[in-house]
């Protein structure tokens, strides 16, 4: 039986940004090999901003080329990158005052090792081999490690950048949800009766969100595989990242009997669309134990999706809505 | 207390734009409040954002980023965040501000560049087979014309009533010339019941408003809106006995506000409205939900033609909801366009004579809400 002590979830959207009147024909210049900073009043900013920090205005689009060459004024060593950084072997992150700039850039340095790291220390630009007009298409070496590059200019200029931004978090399960969990495992439904107000919660969230006390163990109940079908949605699915559905399928809330809150976010594809009906009677059938899968279920998400293989109406005559009106959602 | 005067209004033109940042889009809505303010950077004391959830264009902690756009910097910024209502949160939290004379003069702005991400997959937590915002209401939808006994063309009339009337508002996203019935009729279900055509766009957009007190108000070139009452109130998404068609929290939002300002009959008090209309049947919805409407009648309004412009209770004069959805800023836009109808500055859409106005938000699973009341007048007696 898997243990819920913790899961694991990465959150992650391709991102498309437009980059405007000043970013923009920064990153066209990292992809053709070139730094850009901007006038403002005296000085020269880069990176370049859209605004003048110091007067709110618009800053007219006034580009000067800065470095390749800079010094690095503070750093800091990252020695055990995570998937996202720009290198995967350790490399320090610092702040850049570019030749010809008035404000450093903060960018990676791609140093031999540690001890290389030195306030004040000179630096060059280097561009990776594939630019696609983004951050990551320059990074900096120490001087002493640099080499001629020719960059070939590229076509056109970059109007939206692209950010496959991803979140990777890790939590623990409440101790309610675990033992929901493994009542699920185990092929059971486990909810909590509220001593407060006798209302049967399921999947509770270790209080009752009526009164606010809270509940133990002791306050555990299990409940039928049978209920009624309170409310429901047919969705015609939009297609997007990470999207699997492609047609319509119903998301359902199911009363089991006993119970004053419904399971939501059912998935009752073997019901057919013309079929479904609030007040409808149905039974879940379990996966067989060996095949039940948890992935993507979390203290919020109450999917079921993994764990049941259906819900089959039972054949009983349908239940009145007055009956259910006050635990429907 | 002090008391607070709308004397900016500042809008982008809403719609799926490519060409300009976050940045540009925020300063451009609040460029034009200052411009319609008479004011500059300088005479602003404290700036109050609202955007709905960062996962629907990836950027943390915008506030931060967005300082210099907003000119904030030696300043106080502040950022509200209460999902779909949050324009309107936003708006009362510097009203709030202006109120207990901490500030004299507050910059507020909400915005959505919903053309960087995908909201069905932000509101969904990034998974797969999001129900979507139209999933979450389409069954209460449906209770409500089961329970009120509507006819399904209110939430056809509703649909082309709103989107004629964005045929009035240069900034509405959509301006869909040829719209009727029938193609409402006729256009995809997307969430029975909920057509293709009964739902909002996603748009990109910021509104902006400059508010300040009386002082403010009366070195203000143009003429004010006051803020007579604001109410704003939350309930759990689910619990036992939750009524999820008239939510508590909204007709308890709704009686504190007319409590405040003095209105005893809304419908007959309230010049017009601006509420909160993502999906058509939400009109009748929230006609009873704050108490406009006797319960079950709500539907009836919108039949009668007293929802348009021309009717007794003109509702979302500008397009709506349903027009225009920069989701962060869809709340602020009600809220603004509440004051340009008091102000008597709505142009083609101007309902005449209105001199007491509602702007109205909710958001999450219908479990916030946030509404004021904006005045010509600045004690309107009743």
């Amino acid at each position: 039986m898997p243990k819920f002590e913790t899961t694991h979830y990465t959150l992650e959207y391709p991102y498309q940004r437009t980059t405007g009147p000043v970013t923009g024909p920064f990153l066209t210049g990292l992809r053709d090999g070139k730094l850009l900073g901007i006038r403002s009043g005296s000085r020269v900013l880069c990176p370049p901003l859209e605004f003048d920090p110091d007067t709110f205005e618009e800053l007219e689009p006034d580009f000067v080329e800065v470095g390749p060459f800079g010094t690095v004024g503070s750093w800091t060593w990252i020695a055990e990158p995570t998937r996202k950084h720009p290198f995967q072997e350790p490399f320090a992150f610092a702040t850049i005052a570019l030749d010809g700039a008035d404000t450093p850039i903060v960018h990676a340095v791609k140093a031999s090792s540690v001890d290389v790291m030195k306030r004040g220390m000179r630096v060059k630009a280097m561009y990776r081999e594939e630019r696609v007009g983004a951050i990551t298409d320059v990074y900096f070496v120490p001087e002493a490690e640099a080499y001629e590059q020719k960059i070939a200019k590229g076509k056109g200029e970059v109007g939206i950048s692209q950010h496959l931004i991803s979140l990777d978090f890790e939590e623990s399960f409440a101790p309610t949800r675990k033992r929901y969990l493994e009542g699920l495992a185990r092929g059971v439904f486990i909810g909590q009766k509220s001593p407060a107000t006798g209302k049967v919660y399921i999947p509770s969230k270790g209080y009752d969100p009526i009164e606010r006390v809270p509940m133990s163990e002791a306050d555990d109940v299990e409940l039928p595989y049978t209920g009624t079908i309170t409310s429901y949605t047919i969705i015609t699915p939009v297609a997007y990242y990470g999207q699997k559905e492609t047609e319509p399928y119903i998301r359902a809330s199911v009363l089991l009997d006993g119970a004053d809150t419904p399971l939501g976010q059912q998935d009752l594809r073997t019901i057919s669309t013309d079929e479904i009906r609030a007040g409808m009677r149905v039974k879940a059938i379990f996966k067989p134990e060996a095949e039940r899968d948890f992935e993507g279920i979390d203290n919020r998400w109450g999917g079921t999706g993994g764990v049941i293989d259906r819900w089959e109406p039972t054949g009983e005559p349908d239940v009145p809505f007055e009956v259910f009106s006050q635990h429907a959602y | 207390m002090e008391r607070c005067a709308v004397v900016g209004l500042g809008q982008t033109k809403y719609s799926k734009r490519h060409e300009i940042t976050v940045d540009g889009l925020v300063r451009w809505a609040a460029k034009n409040a200052l411009e319609d303010a008479g004011l500059e950077w300088k005479d602003l004391d404290a700036i109050v954002i609202g955007k709905a959830p960062d996962a629907l264009e990836g950027i943390m902690m915008p506030e931060l980023s967005l300082a210099d756009a907003l000119g904030s910097i030696g300043k106080p910024i502040h950022r509200v965040h209460t999902a779909g209502s949050v324009g309107a949160s936003t708006a009362i939290s510097a009203a709030t501000l202006i109120e207990s004379g901490m500030y004299d003069t507050v910059l507020t702005l909400g915005y959505e560049k919903q053309s960087d991400g995908n909201a069905t997959w932000a509101l969904g937590g990034g998974r797969s087979g999001s129900q979507g915002a139209g999933g979450s209401f389409a069954p209460w939808i449906r209770k409500y014309i089961a329970k009120s006994g509507a006819p399904p063309e209110v939430g056809t009339k509703v649909a082309v009533k709103d989107r004629l009337n964005a045929l009035r508002n240069p900034n509405a996203h959509l301006h869909l010339y040829d719209i009727d019935e029938k193609k409402v009729k006729e256009s995809p279900m997307l969430w029975d019941p909920i057509h293709f055509l009964e739902s909002c766009p996603s748009s990109d957009g910021a509104a902006a408003m400059v508010l300040t007190n009386e002082k403010g108000a009366k070195k203000a070139p143009k003429k004010p809106a006051w803020v007579i009452a604001h109410a704003k109130r939350t309930e759990f998404t689910q619990f036992p006995g939750r009524d999820t068609v008239k939510p508590q929290a909204g007709v308890d939002c709704a009686e504190a506000l007319y409590k405040k300002a003095g209105i005893t009959n809304p419908r007959k008090q309230i010049d017009c409205a601006e509420l909160y209309v993502p999906f058509s049947w939400y009109e009748p919805m929230w006609l009873e939900g704050h108490l406009i409407a006797p319960e079950n009648e709500g539907w009836k309004m919108t039949l009668e033609g007293a929802t348009a412009i021309g009717g007794d209770f003109p509702v979302n004069m500008s397009g709506g909801v349903l027009s225009s959805n920069p989701i962060g800023a869809s709340g602020m836009i009600r809220c603004l366009e509440a004051a340009n109808q008091v102000r008597g500055t709505a142009g083609e859409y101007q309902v005449d004579g209105a001199r007491v106005a509602l702007g109205h938000a909710y958001g999450g699973a219908a479990n916030y809400f946030a509404m004021w009341i904006v005045s010509s007048e600045k004690d309107p007696k009743f």
